[in-house]
């Protein structure tokens, strides 16, 4: 068996059954029951969420659990969390590009989107976190009438520039990929109306090799840019704490510890989207167990590297024998939060453990339980990086705890909400497989 | 009134063998359109080298552009002292003129694609061709020039003789 043979059904090897088998779903077959059901309640949720929005807009951050300490809470947790999941489509993307990995076929496509939406949903909380978000155009340069630009020092400008080129360059990415699938769906018996809106998002693609040759040059050069970007997008976010003088974020591992971080968070994020993805767009033909192994694997990896992360944060601290160092890692440990450092290295670091066994990395159970223990346990670490450092710093005086509220809790519960729907009515417009992709492996498989 | 005979493959190595028979038989190849990228030596059309460099080129000139607007802003326009830290704070400069030059090459790039690849004509008349509806799809097709006063019957037989699955004569 070739090597692309073992990502291919047999039946998937002809490029009719590749086209019918992505195509179908948006143009043969029309949403079902359970589709609507999904978008409805997806809706409900994203609903509620957008009332605790308003609800912030109308009162104020005092809404918030956020404090005279812990300033930073739930909105910048969220917008660390949401942003980790958004760089791992496109780092997914390129880097298993220019490592030429064929696996990556069946999974850049959704990985890409989970991008966009997840890095949109990001963008939007340092703006809500702003409390006065209609001012938001201020981290723009533009040249205002008090003769006033941005502080260019300033970690919200540096976010602002890393949020917005990134969603761009995404965005740009996505699309180069999408259109010579555009022009399959453009050529394909249905509905006028939307062969007509994919076929001029589609730009004339014509497949001659002078096309090809051009798109594949791009995608490359793309490819090589997003790389880097993506590494200094969550860097960036790490310097966000790094540049600080806080005990617990002046760390210099900050940055590839976020980066890894955010590959972990959005590859568990992939794994559970391409288990939904097979079993509802039946694309079992396409994203095969061998598929499910590779991501695994990359859980485990990622997973191991964690742990030496956290280690090295933790000696670090030991090491520097600094008494706010000290009692930063003691209060982790043994302190009101604890319950959540345990869940984070349970969720982290010992459950893709379990991938060590060949078995398990195929079992869809464990798979879902491992993804779902890895996003939770990111999460956790996400809150806790803030609330750890923040509750218990230099200052006695100021040592105070942070609850979240309900407003915070039913936001949070509303982009997961955005994020789902969006995904679900992405689903119906696009293929989320790239067809054109396959179509390669299955003739080097053949 | 010129004649094309159009023949349709099934698969890649098919499609390969006729567009180099053809080459070899003196044919004149008018048209290659195939559902995934293919590399067909010298057949085809000019190299996508220049997207790369258009990308890289604007991408730089952005943010070498950018770092020098952030200078400008920062030291001449709005010089504002943070914590007496230097006004030309060179490290922290760099961080958005990295971020908006990779930016500036992905627009640049695509813009390139979009002029070399010759896209945005909705109406061309290859879509007027059944064939190349296929093509986005599971066909590979390939076109070739008749001779003057030919029928085309020799064409056919090479397009068939190399695999092709349909093929037939067009006249335009």
């Amino acid at each position: 068996m070739t090597d692309a043979a073992r990502w291919l059904l047999p039946s998937m090897l002809d490029h009719r059954a590749i086209t019918d088998a992505v195509c179908a779903p948006l143009t043969d077959q029309k949403a079902g029951k359970r589709w609507w059901i999904a978008v409805l309640v997806a809706l409900g949720v994203t609903g509620i969420g957008a009332i605790a929005v308003g609800v912030s807009l109308v009162y104020g951050p005092g809404m918030w659990g956020n404090n005279s300490a812990v300033v930073w809470g739930f909105p910048i947790a969220n917008y660390v969390w949401w942003i980790g999941i958004g760089n791992a489509g496109t780092l997914i993307s390129a880097l298993l590009l220019l490592t030429r990995q064929t696996w990556r076929n069946a999974i850049n496509r959704f990985a890409e989107a989970m991008t966009i939406l997840a890095v949109s949903i990001a963008g939007l909380f340092p703006i809500l976190h702003l409390g006065r978000p209609m001012y938001a155009y201020w981290l723009g340069p533009y040249p205002s009438t008090m003769g006033v630009w941005p502080q260019w020092r300033s970690a919200l400008v540096w976010d602002f520039w890393a949020i917005l080129s990134y969603l761009l360059f995404s965005l740009i990415f996505f699309y180069l990929g999408l259109i010579p699938d555009l022009a399959t769906l453009r050529d394909r018996p249905g509905d006028r109306r939307w062969r007509r809106i994919w076929g001029t998002f589609a730009l004339g693609w014509q497949g001659t090799p002078g096309q090809w040759r051009s798109h594949q040059r791009l995608q490359r050069t793309m490819a090589v840019i997003a790389t880097p970007l993506v590494c200094s997008v969550h860097s960036i976010v790490g310097l966000d704490f790094a540049a600080s003088l806080m005990p617990g974020w002046t760390e210099s591992i900050f940055p590839p510890y976020f980066v890894v971080g955010a590959y972990f968070s959005g590859f568990a994020m992939v794994v559970l989207l391409a288990l939904v993805i097979r079993s509802t767009l039946h694309l079992e033909g396409v994203i095969r167990p061998n598929h499910l192994d590779a991501m695994a694997k990359m859980l485990l990896a990622a997973g191991s590297i964690m742990l030496l992360s956290y280690g090295s944060e933790w000696v670090s601290s030991l090491w520097t024998g600094e008494a706010a160092d000290l009692r930063f890692l003691q209060f982790s440990f043994t302190g009101p939060y604890s319950g959540m450092t345990y869940g984070m290295i349970l969720g982290n670091c010992l459950m893709p453990q379990l991938f060590w066994s060949p078995a398990l990395r195929r079992s869809v159970p464990v798979l879902v339980l491992v993804a779902l223990g890895v996003l939770v346990g990111m999460y956790f670490e996400r809150i806790l990086i803030l609330c750890n450092t923040l509750s218990i710093g230099y200052e006695p005086t100021m040592w105070t705890l942070y609850v979240p509220t309900i407003v915070d809790g039913l936001i949070l519960f509303g982009t997961g909400g955005l994020f789902v729907l969006l995904f679900l009515l992405l689903s119906r417009v696009i293929p989320l497989v790239p067809m054109y992709e396959i179509r390669e492996l299955a003739e080097t498989a053949r | 009134m010129t004649a094309l005979a159009l023949g349709s493959f099934a698969h890649e190595a098919a499609f390969r063998e006729a567009a180099a028979q053809a080459e070899d038989a003196g044919r004149r190849i008018v048209g290659l359109w195939s559902p995934m990228p293919i590399e067909l030596g010298d057949i085809g059309e000019e190299t996508a080298q220049p997207i790369a460099w258009i990308a890289i080129a604007a991408g730089l000139l952005a943010a070498v552009g950018f770092y020098g607007f952030i200078w400008w802003t920062a030291t001449q326009a709005y010089p504002f002292d943070s914590g007496g830290r230097p006004l030309h704070s060179w490290p922290v400069f760099l961080i958005a003129p990295i971020e908006f030059g990779a930016l500036a090459a992905g627009i640049a790039g695509m813009i390139a694609f979009i002029v070399r690849a010759r896209l945005t004509r909705l109406h061309d008349g290859a879509f007027d061709l059944v064939e190349i509806e296929r093509a986005s799809s599971d066909r590979f097709v390939l076109a070739l020039a008749c001779d003057e006063g030919e029928d085309g019957a020799a064409v056919i037989r090479l397009l068939a003789e190399a695999g092709a699955v349909h093929s037939r004569v067009v006249t335009r």
